[in-house]
């Protein structure tokens, strides 16, 4: 269980280069953090434009990915996104479809037991499992659409209530790839098991999710996902993938390497 | 438990859990505990059959107001610090949850549970190699180490 430890600068020096690095590593993280909110506003595809003046190959898949979305919303880099834009963006849409975020609710009620049944503490679920669910039932209890729309993003930009949600949406991740672990375990690289993989890459705040990450989640919410990829590779139009594979998809994301917003069609 | 915050909510949970059902060879210090939610002292009995077999150790936890999302501060405290090649001589201790694989799922007493492992699966006493150099150099919180991870077999 423990690891073989190393400090790892190597030459005594009156300054301590390891606290140098992680303090500027606290402060770009603070920059970020305070230039963009957790959720934006939803803003014109054509705002992406500013983002890449000169850069043809980006410009191009922008007017191609304008061709198919009308509005895209920016959700704070800081490794979370992928499951902050999904969960935002899914309860968003379930909010015009009342029996379907009935459903939803239902299913979201009974997956605390699921989870501690698969052996995670009680205790440390609850704490999210309790704020997840005072999310879906403020949201829900509005009858006016906009309203409940209008407190999805205020709460999604409390820290208080917004990682919560991230945090219990890793949880409900992590407890589908340790459910399916058969399943799972092909698309592990290495020798990590898949509760290893769980504990590392999926449980804690801030890593970046794979695709292991997002069909995992897509299973356990049962709600389908587009990403449509934009990058400098050498095609004019963005690529998309549904996740699962043949589903209608009710959220789309747009992914850049290392980063998902929202998409609006 | 109206007027305490989050954090001090999640403790106090955990506080009630361990004195509950605690694991075998770990026993918190309520009454500390009660009078600092924010800083919990934890003695460890070494488990029969492995290398700290008969020793007993102290554990001491510092939260901050961001728990569970920030990870506690775990160090060995007292007059016994266990001898092990991932336990420093003044009580730090390299293990990845503390850091890089904290998760706000983790709690007090997974932490036990891991340096319970990390003790039992102990092979031969001895300090980590750079042991010198790095009490030397070191910042007072093991937190603010720039850890290496490398073994997972210890």
């Amino acid at each position: 269980m423990g690891d073989e430890s190393k400090n790892s600068s190597e030459e005594p020096s009156q300054v301590n280069q390891d606290e140098l690095i992680l303090a500027q590593q606290r402060q770009i993280e603070k920059e970020i953090s305070e230039s963009i909110p957790l959720v934006g506003e939803m803003e014109p595809i054509s705002s992406l434009n500013s983002e890449y003046a000169n850069d043809e190959v980006y410009l191009e898949k922008i007017k191609d990915l304008s061709s198919k979305y009308k509005h895209i919303r920016r959700t704070r880099p800081d490794g979370n996104c992928f499951f902050r834009a999904y969960s935002y963006a899914g309860l968003e849409r379930l909010l015009d479809k009342k029996d379907e975020f009935n459903a939803f609710y239902k299913q979201a009620e009974e997956s605390k037991d699921a989870l501690v049944q698969l052996g995670f503490q009680q205790f440390t679920v609850e704490d999210f499992y309790d704020i997840y669910m005072e999310v879906l039932k403020r949201v829900g209890d509005l009858t006016d659409v906009d309203d409940a729309k209008k407190t999805l993003h205020f709460l999604f930009n409390e820290q208080g209530y917004s990682d919560y949600m991230v945090v219990y949406l890793r949880l409900l991740t992590s407890g589908q790839l340790q459910k399916d672990q058969d399943f799972y375990s092909c698309f592990i690289e290495g020798d990590r098991t898949v509760a290893d993989f769980c504990h590392q890459e999926v449980e804690p705040m801030y890593k970046e999710s794979d695709h292991i990450h997002i069909i995992a989640a897509c299973a356990a919410l049962n709600m389908g996902v587009r990403v449509v990829y934009m990058d400098r590779g050498n095609n004019k139009s963005v690529t998309e993938h549904d996740f699962p594979e043949g589903c209608t998809p009710l959220v789309h994301l747009l992914y850049r390497p290392g980063h998902y917003d929202i998409l609006y069609p | 438990m109206a007027g305490l915050s989050p954090s001090e909510r999640r403790l106090q949970k955990e506080l009630m859990s361990l004195m509950k059902e605690p694991p075998p060879g770990v026993e918190v210090d309520f009454d500390l505990a009660e009078q600092n939610l924010l800083h919990w002292i934890i003695n460890m009995e070494g488990a029969a059959g492995t290398l700290y077999e008969g020793e007993r150790f102290q554990l001491q936890f510092k939260f901050s107001n961001k728990y569970p999302f920030d990870s506690p501060e775990v160090t060995f405290v007292g007059n016994n610090i266990p001898v092990h090649p991932h336990i420093y001589s003044n009580g730090h201790i390299c293990l990845s949850i503390l850091t890089d694989d904290w998760s706000p799922a983790l709690s007090v007493q997974s932490v036990c549970l891991s340096i319970v492992s990390m003790l039992s699966s102990c092979k031969e006493k001895q300090r980590p190699p750079d042991n010198a150099f790095y009490v030397k150099t070191c910042n007072k919180n093991p937190k603010k180490t720039k850890w290496w991870y490398h073994d997972d077999s210890v």
